[in-house]
């Protein structure tokens, strides 16, 4: 008979094993994250010369001091920030309540209104993006951050990401809470939502990730320089024959700060077990 | 689109503004101001009042900004506001605003020659006729071929040209001596054929560089420059297409004439490419135009006094030296309310020499303004290229009487096929005629024009 | 973690069947369901609301505007003139064809990686699980401009670092992006790069809600780490394989930024994308209607990829 848990040597040395083994996958993986770093510490000429650079430079202030003066970057990580926050809750709400509707519920039509929502995966965004700024022009909404968020906030792959997610909601769980005499709204925030946390988590990263890194729809739709996003401000350091890449890179190493801080923070709920007391009863 | 679903689609709308507003959002950003509303037909306006937003990126953008005050000494009420958008993420900008019927853009619109024709066909009533705003008085003010280019008809003047490039023929004066070639003394591409395998022997130098596997839109730059030389294009004045034309046969058979002979060297991944080849003295010999002086002398500083520039040979013997390779362009958007205050400020910086002369200072953007060249800056030795007056060399290319090449609405197209064309014959070593052939037949069937010759 | 609870019989072998039976409650909560009908579609609204408002009519003009072409500004409606282009145009083809390599390639060995490494960083046994994971998830967050430059300096064949530490070990100058063949090897090496992490997490997620008790019950059961992978794990993980597999293979169909920013489509045509092609199409050549036909002949490919993704991964119920 296998013991249940390995002894203490042998589980210490398969996870040094595991351990060791993640670790040069990710030295690897690391590589360019870590070029993208160093990058940001060097000047235009430096980063294209031969062999690249492989340690930091002395270029980092330089690049800083061009990127604020040519692109207002504090101000744009601030927007960026604002508005990545602002989808990421609202988009949040909208994909979890569909996400739910659509996993735990069988109702007329509901192969169909899923179908329909998935039609914004399927139909490529590039065919679809004058129609919609035309939308905005009308709407006057050119240069406002409610055309930027308000667009995507049925997010077909949040909503899509929770429905999967949902499914593994035990039926009984949520019938018990209506023995209990609770009401579907209530059912879904006590009961269904608490033991959801890693995908809420996963979903909130996805969103932030999503809105923090979107580009055409921003650059289209936004027209006053200090209310560029990220991307959109980085972009525009690019020109025919004299592109700033060392400003590049360094917006692009201080701008994956706040989405590492945000993972940091979601990824505690990936946590086991939260179902485990739900299926015990 | 029929009237109901219109009617849907406002009422649809305002419930989304209703959502907007429930969410906490609206106005968040507040500059929804300027142009936001300008939708539709726009109008003239006053010539010398009003708020206007000019699109252009990075070098010529800073240069518009540093104008605006002298500007603003002559216009007090005209607002400037210049965005930088970058490049090329404006054209995506300009064409979403374009393709929606001119709403959201900005009232000065930068754009380069191989988008305006474009824009012009595909979007008609897109850019404004400067002609009524008095556009017409400068016709003469440009360098030849490139009012043809802003002015296609005649009737219509969609832009103003800004930049005008030159095909130039940037050396290495040293390694061409340490070979015995005189470089000044190659009349005809053939005659460098007969350079460069000397030149290769003696220095092991290529004579030029070429992306073979078409790794970037521009590989085919140096075929286009041949065609120009030739006073051809990839299409006719009626629009037909001459990809097949002997013109063209000829410029992409000296192209695998060089490349058969060992003398190109493969700039695969485009401008890096290129950069590091500049570096490490890989060619001899750089056939970019004028602009590329300055990207020279700020790669390899310590080859001072190792270079020299003249205009490339000609394909024929006896045939043109001169090419007008590419030009850049102010436009005003047909949507714009401020009109006339646009074109004030496009004329104050397109048509005053010393608004151009200051741009080149700085930015070394070369005018298509004739009279700008009366200034000392272009007729001063250059140190770096051994003492030439290179701003005389390519003045002398702009005044060359040239006709007008017509980049249709097809251009980026056409320019796809012919890269790949190209790559077939440098690659696979393809038939010239043959790949040429294909490219027209295949243009002709996406495009619906015909093919000649 | 607590001792085993003997959740179901046969546990490793039948995950499914491990849930506590559901069938008395069934038909009361049923009656009760049907009493609650707005419950549903007040949960669905606001998407559909706002999809409605925002993308119905999009989606819906850009296929009306397949069946057109535009000339000088005026619509001319050609039927499925537009869609006969498309079987006439080589570029077409040859970018479906990368497309599908593409597809069949790199995916299956994406997210055979990105279920590794989700196992591996849900694992009790590695240290510093907090640290892998950011680790891993980190190229996500590389923006479009900046992955293109980090690339392009990576694999450039004079002197980029990969071919420069090649060198050291004594390895030939490799063509990565300039090649054919090497440039597609780094198109899948690049978006594995970029996706791996992001489909892990999507793993990672779900695999909380695996009833710690089925792996317990494995143990006991004494099924090795293969065992309960493949019988415990892998069940588990079924609906949430089954998004990430159709989110890559839209994605993949859809593929855009990296070979617009890594090649530009080339060399020779290795890297065009239907993505790339259809983008090309509609803001460099400015056919907005043979661009939008593109879409919906991709639209419909996916549609039929996606339903026999469902049908072979999905909930047999």
């Amino acid at each position: 008979m296998t013991p249940a848990v390995p002894p203490g040597a042998r589980r210490r040395a398969r996870s040094l094993l595991l351990t060791s083994g993640l670790a040069i996958t990710l030295a690897v993986v690391a590589i360019p994250f870590y070029w993208l770093a160093v990058g940001a510490t060097h000047s235009s000429e430096e980063i294209f010369s031969s062999p690249p650079p492989l340690l930091p430079g002395g270029h980092l202030a330089d690049n800083l001091k061009s990127l604020e003066e040519s692109a207002q970057f504090s101000r744009v990580l601030l927007n960026s920030l604002l508005i990545s926050t602002v989808y990421t809750v609202c988009a949040g709400a909208v994909c979890t309540l569909a996400g739910y509707g659509f996993a735990v519920y069988r109702f007329r039509g509901r192969e169909a209104l899923f179908g329909l929502l998935m039609l914004g995966l399927v139909v490529p965004a590039q065919v679809t993006l004058v129609p919609l700024f035309q939308m905005m022009a009308d709407l006057s909404w050119l240069g406002t951050y409610q055309a930027v968020v308000l667009p995507n906030l049925a997010l077909p792959f949040g909503i899509f990401l929770m429905r999967q997610s949902m499914a593994s909601l035990p039926p009984s769980l949520l019938d018990s809470g209506r023995m209990d005499g609770c009401g579907e709204l209530r059912l879904f925030l006590r009961v269904a939502l608490p033991p959801m946390r890693p995908s809420l988590a996963a979903l909130a990263i996805f969103l932030f990730l999503y809105q923090w890194n979107d580009f055409i729809w921003p650059l289209i739709v936004l027209r006053d320089g200090a209310s560029f996003t990220l991307p959109v401000a980085l972009a525009s350091l690019q020109g025919l024959d004299e592109t700033d890449y060392g400003a590049i890179l360094a917006g692009t190493s201080i701008a994956a700060l706040p989405m590492a801080a945000v993972f940091l923070a979601l990824q505690r709920h990936f946590v086991s077990g939260l179902l485990a007391g739900a299926v015990k009863e | 689109m029929g009237q109901g679903t219109g009617f849907d689609r406002r009422r649809m709308l305002k419930a989304g503004g209703a959502l907007a507003a429930g969410a906490g959002l609206a106005g968040a950003a507040g500059c929804s101001g300027s142009g936001a509303s300008a939708g539709g037909g726009g109008s003239a306006g006053a010539k010398d009042k009003g708020r206007i937003t000019v699109w252009s990126w990075q070098g010529p953008a800073a240069e518009l900004k540093a104008l605006t005050p002298e500007f603003n000494k002559r216009y007090p009420d005209i607002q400037v506001t210049v965005e930088d958008i970058g490049n090329p993420a404006i054209w995506d900008k300009i064409t979403t605003g374009l393709a929606a019927g001119g709403q959201g853009l900005a009232d000065v619109l930068h754009i380069g020659v191989d988008y305006l024709p474009g824009y012009v066909e595909k979007f008609p009533g897109g850019l404004a006729d400067l002609g009524p705003l008095g556009a017409t008085a400068h016709k003469d003010a440009f360098a030849p071929g490139l009012w043809e280019t802003v002015a296609p008809t005649g009737k219509k003047v969609n832009a103003l040209p800004w930049e005008a490039n030159s095909g130039g023929f940037w050396y290495r004066a040293d390694l061409f001596e340490k070979a015995g070639v005189d470089a000044e003394a190659i009349q005809t591409w053939d005659d460098a054929v007969v350079a460069g395998k000397q030149l290769k022997a003696k220095t092991g130098a290529f004579l030029i560089g070429l992306d073979k596997p078409a790794s970037q839109a521009d590989a085919a730059n140096f075929f286009q420059m041949l065609l120009q030389l030739q006073g051809t294009f990839y299409f006719d004045p009626e629009g037909r297409i001459t990809l097949g034309s002997p013109e063209a046969v000829r410029a992409m058979t000296l192209i695998k004439t060089l490349n058969d002979a060992g003398l190109v060297c493969d700039l695969a991944g485009g401008w890096n490419a290129l950069m590091s080849a500049l570096k490490k003295g890989t060619a001899a010999v750089h056939p970019m135009p004028t602009w590329f002086g300055g990207i020279i002398e700020e790669q390899v500083p310590d080859e001072a006094g190792k270079w020299k520039v003249r205009l490339p040979p000609a394909v024929r013997r006896g045939g043109s030296t001169a090419a007008t390779v590419n030009s850049t362009h102010l436009a005003v958007a047909g949507s714009s309310k401020h009109q006339a205050a646009a074109w004030s400020f496009v004329e104050f910086v397109l048509t005053r020499p010393a608004s151009q002369v200051r741009i080149y200072r700085e930015k070394g953007i070369a005018p298509a303004l004739m009279s700008a060249y009366g200034d000392a800056v272009f007729h001063e030795p250059s140190a770096f290229f051994s003492g030439q007056k290179r701003g005389e060399i390519f003045l002398a290319a702009l005044k060359a009487p040239q006709p007008a090449f017509h980049y249709t609405a097809d251009y980026a197209r056409a320019l796809k096929l012919v890269t790949d064309a190209q790559s077939k014959v440098l690659l696979k070593g393809a038939d010239p005629a043959a790949v040429l052939k294909e490219a027209a037949d295949q243009l002709a069937r996406q495009t619906g024009r015909k093919a000649v010759r | 973690m607590t001792a085993a609870t003997p959740a179901g019989p046969a546990a490793p072998a039948a995950p499914r069947a491990a849930r506590p039976p559901a069938a008395p409650v069934r038909p009361a909560a049923a009656r009760r369901r049907a009493r609650r009908r707005p419950a549903p579609y007040l949960f669905v609204l606001p998407a559909l609301l706002l999809f409605g408002a925002f993308k119905l009519y999009p989606i819906g003009s850009s296929f009306v505007l397949s069946l057109h072409r535009t000339e000088g500004g005026t619509q001319t409606f050609i039927g499925a003139g537009n869609y006969e282009r498309l079987l006439d145009d080589p570029l077409f083809w040859t970018a479906l064809k990368n497309t599908a390599v593409i597809l069949a390639v790199q995916v299956p060995v994406m997210l055979a990686l990105a279920t590794g490494l989700a196992v591996a960083l849900n694992s009790r046994l590695l240290y510093g699980r907090s640290v892998f994971r950011l680790g891993f998830f980190l190229p996500m967050v590389t923006g479009l401009v900046a992955y293109g430059i980090v690339f392009s300096v990576l694999l450039n064949k004079d002197y980029g670092l990969a071919n420069w530490l090649l060198a050291r070990v004594g390895a030939g100058p490799v063509p990565w992006l300039t090649h054919p063949l090497w440039a597609q090897i780094s198109l899948g090496l690049a978006l594995t790069w970029h996706y791996t992490g992001y489909n892990a997490v999507i793993l990672l997620a779900r695999l909380q809600s695996v009833p710690a008790e089925l792996y317990d019950a494995a143990a006991v059961d004494g099924a090795g780490g293969w065992r309960t992978f493949l019988h415990v794990t892998l069940p588990g993980l079924r609906p949430v394989l089954l998004l990430t597999a159709v989110l890559s293979t839209i994605g993949t169909l859809q593929l855009f930024d990296e070979p617009y920013v890594l090649t530009g489509g080339g060399p020779d045509n290795a890297t065009l994308t239907i993505g790339v092609y259809l983008y090309q199409n509609a803001f460099k050549y400015f056919d907005f209607g043979y661009a939008s036909a593109i879409a919906y002949a991709l639209a419909v490919l996916i549609g039929i990829l996606g339903l026999i993704q469902f049908r072979v991964l999905g909930e047999k119920e």
